[in-house]
């Protein structure tokens, strides 16, 4: 093991893994910028200091050998991280990949394309590097003959055009590629699993924050529960994204309902309005004051080639968290759950993602497919595509990603 | 409104914004998140006596928004809604929070013994009682609880009382398991004395209750605070394996370095971090040891360690609660405080033993006294209170 300073090893000390004398993997961290409470610095630092979990400080038997940081503010961390833990920034991803060497030198490589400044295109995408990033490190891979497991920070690209052939590319050099969000992996208050093969009649998903962030999450969230229906996922023929009070009126026309709105805003912890005003607890579906309340609503409809229909609804300004519910054949009632996203600075959930990332440098198996997260990056381009086209119904065809859901869906309970 | 709705009565301190009767109050008027819909309680909130009305209340608005209820100016005429006579079929006493004065150990007065002979003159008076529900501790004053306690089972009514703490979410979500021998349990928790030191108390105390035999009561209590808290931390007066445990549970582990987002922290760290730091260390009759330490400035939630015979490590678990102080708006672990105080006002029967609320306030008035008393080991044999815990589970997973 490498040199730790005494105050890591102490805080490691909590609990030694209890690998044997294997190495530890070798981690490159590819990055657009690295301050705190960035994705690559709480991402990153779980492989650096370690993360809590089950209870635990849990030290992975990983180490952090290389660096590329795209943006260094004034506030940049990760020359600080470097000379801390003993490694090196280099000034190139394929230097990072290589250690500086001419070969391939790490076991893994994490690209956190999360966080920077980057410009937007006419879609309010943020375009994020992490296609230009990751075809670099796949050149490495091209030119040794050989690859390492790969981690791609939430969608793989702002274009499905890129994100698939981020996921043909790690398909034809063979190595397992996870991505995607926190979310899907978080705790879920009540604890809820659907179990696999279910008949969804509907699901609805309440969320809050802006585009391309947050409905990222949502939309993934959402993914993770839906891919668990019967026949597994069959990809996605059209979406819609409507604003403003086209939102209200697509649940008069029976578009999304009500109900499954009630039973997941009941899962929310963090209603706005009167209840920051006084308090109270409040059944903003029943009393009628969304309308007034969320100056600017949107709805993103899912309709999936199965025929299976979902909405995510982004109501910011009633709404704090993330919550679902799903109506399943079969079952009386409306489900429903929070996606806890636990608070800053620790960020917990992120250690709920760190064990899956882990868990796939250390078996070289991805926990659940990356074809998740390939249809969500399409999904949220077209709903934004949508938007741009006057909220136009879009065709989705070269949306048809089909996948297996895992058998479990891996979200974190213990 | 159906005729055998049960009508309530809440007897409170102050009803402003975030204070406990806000909480709870407006959760049985306006409903609240249950079971994944929007819950409306199968009972009538129709009288409400409150103590203090300041600038800030909101009883009037509630009272103007909510008909039925109605405010009266007594407890007794809000017991009787004004008949003469007892009116109703359960009381919620809620004497959280409120302007009240402290006792020389820093106690603030909360009127609950006060609420509660002035309910229970209304149920002598009427010939017939109802169940009734006391939010948090039965009252600062040890004497005063026990008589509380006495007087409900002379009188036979349903008495529940206590914390949210051990009916909230925990994550994960488990269990303690039932029969299991223990030799140790700990809590890290923060906020003050007699007040969120019971609350630690009660997290560690809806957890032990489970524990093989059952309760068996406290024999001694030893509070330690600053300089003796970090000896006796460093002497491993409590095993720090339980600490580093509940503290990996912790979602708000204050980052010991600048730069880092979550690391875990050494005990020299702790000393920087913590700010007049509180430990009550107290033995059962049954041998059982308890920690429950108060670590403002490292922690902001409520974490439980035990050490199980034949587990290899710590059970451990969060007591979750969604805190509106900027991480969520609504404080909704009263969700299911609320939802076993309604369960009891449908059956006549509380869903939480009463005596783990005295034995609590006994174990929060034992740990002032020790501080008081500069921190010296407190005999307690009017703690030697034996319960068996309900059968059923009453933490939040549904």
């Amino acid at each position: 093991m490498r040199n730790f300073t005494r105050r890591t090893f102490l805080a490691g000390a909590a609990a030694l893994p209890a690998f044997g004398q294997a190495r530890p993997k070798r981690i490159a961290i590819v990055s657009t910028i690295f301050r705190l409470q960035s994705h690559a610095q709480h991402i990153g630092d779980r492989f650096i200091v370690g993360y809590p979990f089950a209870g635990e400080w849990h030290k992975p038997h990983t180490q952090v050998v290389s660096l590329y940081v795209d943006q260094k503010p004034a506030n940049d961390l990760s020359e600080a991280r470097a000379k801390e833990f003993g490694f090196k920034v280099y000034p190139t991803i394929s230097e990072a990949v290589c250690c500086g060497g001419s070969k391939l030198a790490v076991d893994a490589v994490l690209i956190i394309g999360e966080h920077g400044e980057y410009a937007r295109n006419e879609k309010g995408q943020v375009l994020y590097p992490r296609y230009e990033f990751f075809e670099q490190v796949a050149k490495v891979f091209e030119s040794e003959g050989r690859s390492v497991p790969v981690y791609n920070d939430k969608a793989l690209s702002y274009s499905f055009e890129k994100a698939k052939t981020m996921r043909d590319t790690s398909r034809r050099l063979k190595f397992p590629m996870l991505a995607g969000s926190s979310l899907p992996v978080t705790w879920r208050l009540p604890e809820l699993e659907l179990p696999l093969g279910c008949e969804i009649d509907d699901a609805l998903m309440v969320g809050s924050g802006g585009s391309d962030a947050m409905d990222f999450h949502a939309l993934e969230a959402m993914q993770c529960m839906l891919e668990r229906r019967k026949g597994g996922e069959s990809g996605v023929k059209s979406v819609q994204l409507l604003e403003g009070d086209e939102v209200w009126k697509a649940s008069e026309e029976g578009r999304w309902s009500k109900e499954m709105l009630r039973s997941a805003l009941s899962r929310s912890d963090n209603l706005k309005g009167f209840t920051v005003t006084d308090g109270r607890t409040q059944d903003m579906v029943g009393t009628g004051v969304l309308p007034g309340l969320v100056k600017n609503p949107w709805a993103y409809f899912i309709e999936y080639r199965d025929g299976t229909k979902a909405t995510l609804l982004m109501l910011s300004d009633a709404v704090g968290d993330f919550n679902i519910a799903v109506k399943v054949k079969g079952k009386p009632a409306i489900q429903s759950t929070q996606f806890l996203l636990t608070p800053d600075p620790n960020v917990t959930y992120s250690a709920c993602l760190a064990s899956k990332i882990e868990q796939m440098i250390m078996s070289g198996v991805a926990p659940y497919p990356v074809e998740r997260t390939l249809l969500v990056s399409g999904m949220l381009e077209s709903c934004l595509d949508s938007r741009v086209k006057g909220h136009a119904r879009i065709d989705t065809p070269h949306l048809a990603v089909e996948y297996k859901a895992p058998r479990d869906s891996q979200y974190c309970r213990s | 409104m159906a005729g055998n709705r049960p009508k309530l009565a809440a007897v409170t301190t102050v009803y402003r914004k975030m204070a406990h009767t806000q909480h709870i109050i407006d959760r049985f008027l306006e409903g609240y998140g249950w079971n994944g819909t929007h819950h409306h309680p199968e009972m009538d909130l129709i009288a409400l006596y409150v103590d203090q009305v300041g600038a800030d209340d909101l009883s009037r608005d509630r009272a103007a928004r909510f008909p039925a209820m109605k405010i009266y100016p007594t407890i007794a005429e809000a017991l009787t809604c004004g008949t003469g006579k007892l009116a109703l079929d359960g009381v919620v006493v809620v004497g959280e929070h409120g302007d009240y004065p402290k006792t020389p150990k820093g106690q603030v007065q909360y009127p609950r013994y006060r609420f509660f002979e002035e309910i229970v003159a209304v149920f002598r008076s009427s010939g017939r009682t109802v169940p009734m529900f006391n939010d948090k501790h039965l009252s600062w004053n040890w004497e005063w609880a026990k008589k509380m306690y006495d007087t409900s089972k002379e009188m036979g009514f349903a008495y529940m009382a206590g914390s949210s703490l051990p009916v909230t979410w925990r994550i994960p979500s488990v269990e303690f398991p039932d029969g299991a021998r223990v030799s140790e349990a700990l809590c890290i928790g923060y906020g003050g004395v007699d007040s969120y030191d019971f609350h630690g108390l009660e997290t560690i105390q809806g957890m032990v209750e489970r524990r093989k035999g059952g309760e068996t009561g406290v024999k001694w209590l030893q509070a330690y605070r600053g300089d003796k808290f970090w000896d006796a931390c460093k002497e491993n007066v409590w095993p720090r394996e339980l600490m580093n445990a509940a503290l990996c549970r912790s979602h708000t582990l204050t980052p010991a370095r600048a730069g880092f987002n979550d690391i875990f922290p050494t005990l020299d760290d702790m000393r920087r971090l913590v700010r007049d730091p509180v430990a009550y260390r107290y033995e059962h009759n049954d041998g059982l040891k308890c920690t429950m330490l108060l670590m403002n400035g490292l922690v902001k939630d409520f974490n439980f360690a035990a050490t199980l015979e034949g587990a290899a490590k710590p059970f451990s678990t969060q007591m979750y609660l969604p805190m509106p102080d900027g991480r969520t708006t609504l404080a909704d672990f009263f969700n299911p405080l609320t939802y076993n105080m309604e369960k009891m006002f449908l059956t006549g029967k509380p869903t939480i033993p009463i005596e783990r609320t005295l034995l609590t306030t006994g174990l929060t008035a034992a740990g002032v006294d020790s501080l008081y008393a500069g921190q010296v080991r407190v005999e307690t044999p009017q703690l030697a209170i034996k319960y068996q815990p309900a059968k059923d589970s009453t933490f939040w997973r549904t």
